[in-house]
């Protein structure tokens, strides 16, 4: 499913040389719920925006769904995030201008769908996450629980083979973070990969698979300081 | 297409929609306006004089010795200019077309007071006037020379032939069907006065008149002290003329001044002066209200691409190519200019509408609207398509930065 070989990322300017990763390998299967967890600046972010395609790896190679990804242009790259990934972001960033239905109408229609699968799509995917009678309201009107399900909703209506969660219950109480967990389990059970960032050990241990980085490297365990970290 | 999700986008965000839209608006409307102005004034620029311009010049002669014999200075003047080689003919009136002043009299049909008379410019002359002014006898025939006099400034009475233009004989005589050579108007209310001959057309010195194409010729010879000849040349040769002309009278006579030495076309010029500024005052408007209200287009759309940066970096995550990101605000910018000319237009109408009733300016001609749509339309995409090419290189991992 996703593959990543000796991945290695340099943030350049004048005068600094900043290595997010460095030979960076990883595979997850299709069907997985892998969590990616380490301190801060340890390269989760840099790891997810490679994955999720927001940004060119310096070297290495990347194979999505069996399709080497560094050969592609930025229109191929787009329509890949469009119809193989869904992202669910950490501040949700659902468009404030935009009502709900709007809003996971977004991506539907750079995809090129008609007006009446686009509809299906959006109606089901609300309905999955229980906000199908929200469909008029704006971002501003719903709680930060609602907007991440509206933000999973987006994700799943363009029906994405994996999802890319940032932090997704970074901005959340305990009761709504764990009813957005509950919700990325049963998307998982039915069959769709996810890969999870996040920097809290108890909520990467709702995965089946953790993966622990630092300095820009996959480790083998979780480090000492990150559990104690996390209590 | 987009269309839905940006108008209600643009409903919660209204503000800076608005004024914009409000710019193009009034833009809209003091453009179109401003065309159907220069429109007019360009049409009456374009508007034939009668006379065969690029070969025709003109010059005064102003005698100051109190003992001068006019009459053999007038009779003189024109036998040197009409025996000069390259000139077709000359002849001595009181004004010509385009000049700007001379002499109208009201005609009417039946004699008396309240008859209701019809504007006329008088050019008094001799039997040279139709070559000399080329213009065509299309009807009748050309005065005799027996019929023109000396003017007699101390006894002044109306010669009772005339030949006048094909626009003033129709209006004189609008059941007329056949000729109207040989019918009488009445000039000065009850001085009778017979149509000889009918000319295709001549404008009155006046080019902002209403009759402009009403005209007529005396047959009236005008020895004064101020006397206005008019040149026709052979083709080509009227610029090397007009000097030789001027010096060849001035030397002829040394009691005289030879003054107003003007080509046909500086005639043409100094006439719509007024017209020609005003056609270029209104364009150099035009011209900066449209490119201020692109620069108010640039700067909303800066300011939104700046204010959307996160959004921009989402939709760019969430599969969007650059040239769709392009297309949405090309896109947003033409729904705005669409409610701003669509507003324009009637604000258009109705300044045309006023202006038609309250200044007797002539309606505008109907493309003029969509035309000046067109243009704003062009205007917003140009000016919306550099911001927008910004917003297109807004990396989509603007997307997974926290805030």
């Amino acid at each position: 499913m996703l593959k990543m070989t000796d991945v290695s990322k340099i943030y350049r300017t004048d005068t600094v040389e900043t290595h997010a990763l460095r030979e960076f390998s990883l595979t997850v299967d299709e069907g997985e719920f892998v969590s990616v967890t380490g301190p801060s600046g340890s390269g989760k972010t840099t790891f997810l925006n490679i994955a999720g395609l927001l940004e060119e790896m310096t070297s290495g190679t990347y194979e999505l769904d069996g399709r080497d990804i560094s050969k592609l242009n930025d229109r191929e790259r787009s329509r890949v995030r469009n119809e193989k990934i869904g992202f669910i972001f950490q501040s949700f960033n659902l468009i404030p201008e935009l009502n709900i239905f709007d809003n996971v109408d977004v991506p539907l229609r750079y995809r090129g769908l008609n007006a009446a699968e686009r509809k299906r799509r959006i109606e089901e995917s609300l309905d999955m996450v229980g906000l199908a009678s929200r469909l008029k309201h704006q971002p501003a009107q719903l709680s930060g629980g609602q907007q991440q399900r509206v933000a999973i909703a987006r994700a799943l209506a363009g029906e994405p083979r994996f999802l890319l969660a940032d932090e997704p219950t970074g901005n959340l109480d305990t009761h709504m973070a764990d009813s957005v967990l509950d919700l990325l389990s049963e998307i998982n059970s039915n069959g769709v990969t996810i890969i999870m960032v996040t920097h809290e050990l108890t909520l990467a241990d709702r995965a089946k698979r953790n993966i622990f980085v630092r300095d820009g490297q996959v480790t083998d365990a979780a480090p000492e300081f990150l559990r104690a970290a996390n209590g | 297409m987009e269309f839905g999700p940006i108008w209600r986008a643009l409903l919660r965000n209204k503000g800076g929609a608005i004024l914009i839209a409000l710019q193009i608006a009034v833009t809209m409307a003091i453009m179109v306006n401003s065309i159907a102005i220069m429109q007019e004034r360009a049409t009456n620029m374009q508007r034939p004089s009668g006379m065969d311009e690029a070969n025709t010049l003109t010059f005064a002669s102003i005698s100051f010795a109190a003992d001068a014999d006019l009459r053999a200075t007038y009779i003189n003047d024109l036998e040197m200019l009409r025996n000069t080689p390259g000139v077709i003919n000359a002849v001595g009136t009181n004004s010509f077309p385009l000049r700007g002043g001379g002499w109208s009299m009201g005609l009417q049909t039946e004699p008396g007071e309240d008859m209701g008379g019809v504007g006329a410019a008088i050019y008094f002359g001799d039997e040279h006037m139709i070559e000399t002014f080329d213009v065509e006898l299309i009807d009748g025939e050309n005065f005799s020379p027996e019929q023109v006099v000396f003017l007699d400034p101390d006894n002044f009475r109306w010669e009772p032939y005339v030949i006048v233009t094909e626009a003033l004989a129709k209006t004189l005589f609008p059941d007329e069907e056949g000729s109207v050579v040989g019918k009488t108007a009445y000039i000065n209310q009850n001085d009778p006065v017979q149509i000889i001959g009918v000319i295709d057309q001549l404008q009155a010195p006046w080019q902002g008149w209403d009759d402009v194409e009403h005209a007529l010729f005396s047959p009236v010879k005008r020895a004064e002290g101020f006397a206005r000849y008019v040149v026709r040349t052979e083709p080509g040769m009227r610029d090397e003329l007009l000097p030789q002309l001027e010096e060849m009278l001035a030397s002829a006579d040394k009691t005289r001044l030879i003054r107003g030495a003007q080509t046909f076309d500086e005639v043409r010029e100094g006439a719509y002066l007024g017209d020609s500024a005003m056609i270029k005052i209104l364009g150099f408007v035009i011209t900066l209200l449209t490119i201020i209200t692109g620069l108010g287009i640039v700067g909303l759309a800066s300011f939104n691409v700046s204010r959307r940066t996160r959004q921009i970096g989402i939709r760019r995550a969430l599969g969007a190519t650059k040239p769709a990101i392009m297309r949405y605000f090309m896109l947003e910018n033409f729904m705005i200019s669409s409610v701003g000319v669509i507003v324009g237009g009637a604000l258009a109408i109705g300044l045309n509408i006023f202006m038609v009733e309250t200044f007797a300016l002539t309606p505008m001609a109907w493309w003029v609207v969509p035309v000046a749509m067109i243009i704003l339309w062009l205007v917003g995409q140009a000016a919306v398509a550099g911001p927008a090419r910004r917003a297109t290189r807004i990396a989509p991992s603007i997307a997974t930065r926290s805030g």
